[in-house]
């Protein structure tokens, strides 16, 4: 393999040197790249200086929550599972009509994946604690919509022998969705209503 | 074939471990045999009478005994079987019929977890429908809905 032609910009490796552009010599230099460039050499040490008083004065959280927040609602990945009757409706929100995913909302097949959980139907104590597993496996920060009444409160089948009487037993719920099934409408507004309860989140 | 020729054939392979036959519309009849004998029963009723397909395993709480009935399918005959036994006592258990129909594994893992009926050399007696460790027999009479929280108590180790 022969060598490289003299007349092509070295890969930049770190400790060298940049590379300098043949072109720089030859042709007449660019003066708004060189302005953009001086600028840049520039902006990027006031700007983290005054960024690192800022921190300083008011506290990291302060900062950088908002822009937490505001990444957090906008994608929030429901876990994709469906556990009774709920789990139809729960599809429906995302087949064509509804569309959920204009929202930002991407079921995912993986815990690892997602941040929100929707439990849509009974639970039973025989898938209790897979659950609870599930919802340890998924990345914080991490929220649970409890989705009709039987994940709310047991549902119909509150006294019954097998059923869980609300999913509040095993997890934390952040929002309940009221219906027997909800409607696809219902879930949505369930959603929103949780994007607000981020946008407001504090600590 | 006629009824009479059926219960010969029955009394002829069964003997004196069948204790009545009573008939059922649209099946061969009830069979109740002795529990203690259950599995010359089976053995004779899949390999001589040819009731190959076991349906369904199934218990029932009488309060004063419990009763396990098996439905039996035979190809042969196109025909269904009823059988049953009537156990008495405060652990009810009779032999497995696993052994026979392997279809009846998780039939019987069912009847044991919600009817409390033990049985005998079953190859994996677990829980089929509840936790393991689940407390009860929800199926039994003597069994009162519980309020939520009770049921929570006893199941919290799950
Ligand atoms: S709330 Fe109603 S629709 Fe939803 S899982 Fe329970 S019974 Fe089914």
């Amino acid at each position: 393999m022969s060598a490289a032609p003299e007349n092509l910009p070295r890969p930049l490796t770190p400790g060298m040197p940049p590379p300098v552009l043949p072109m720089a010599d030859a042709a007449p230099a660019i003066p708004f790249l060189e302005i953009e460039a001086l600028r840049a050499q520039q902006f990027i040490p006031a700007a983290k200086e005054a960024l690192g008083a800022m921190i300083a004065e008011q506290g990291r959280d302060r900062l950088t929550r908002p822009v937490f927040n505001w990444a957090g609602r906008n994608s929030l990945f429901p876990l994709h599972w469906g556990l009774a009757c709920c789990a139809i409706e729960f599809a429906a929100a995302f087949g064509a009509r509804w569309d959920a995913e204009r929202f930002g909302v991407v079921p995912r097949s993986s815990p690892r994946q997602c941040d929100l959980m929707i439990v849509n139907g009974t639970v039973t104590w025989k898938v209790a604690h897979k659950l609870v597993t599930l919802y340890e496996q998924m990345p914080e920060p991490k929220w649970v919509i409890a989705m009709g009444n039987c994940a709310t409160g047991g549902g119909p089948f509150r006294t019954a022998y097998s059923v869980v009487p609300g999913v509040d037993k095993l997890v934390p719920v952040d929002l309940y969705i009221a219906g027997c099934p909800p409607r696809p409408e219902a879930m949505l507004d369930g959603i929103l209503k949780l994007e607000q309860l981020i946008r407001e989140r504090k600590e | 074939m006629a009824a009479e020729e059926w219960a010969q054939e029955l009394a002829r392979h069964l003997g004196d471990r069948m204790i009545s036959l009573t008939p059922f519309a649209r099946t061969l009849g009830r069979v109740k045999f002795r529990p203690e004998a259950a599995r010359e029963i089976f053995r004779a009723v899949h390999d001589d009478l040819g009731f190959d397909h076991l349906s369904m395993v199934g218990g029932i709480d009488w309060v004063d005994r419990r009763e396990v009935i098996y439905t039996l399918w035979s190809d042969r005959r196109v025909a269904y079987l009823f059988l049953s036994a009537d156990l008495v006592g405060e652990a009810p258990h009779i032999e497995t019929a696993s052994a026979v129909w392997p279809g009846a594994n998780w039939h019987e893992r069912e009847t044991w977890e919600l009817v409390g009926i033990q049985f005998d050399h079953h190859p994996d007696l677990r829980h089929l429908l509840m936790p393991d460790g689940y407390a009860f027999n929800p199926l039994l009479r003597s069994f009162k809905l519980h309020e939520p929280e009770e049921l929570e108590v006893k199941t919290r180790h799950v």
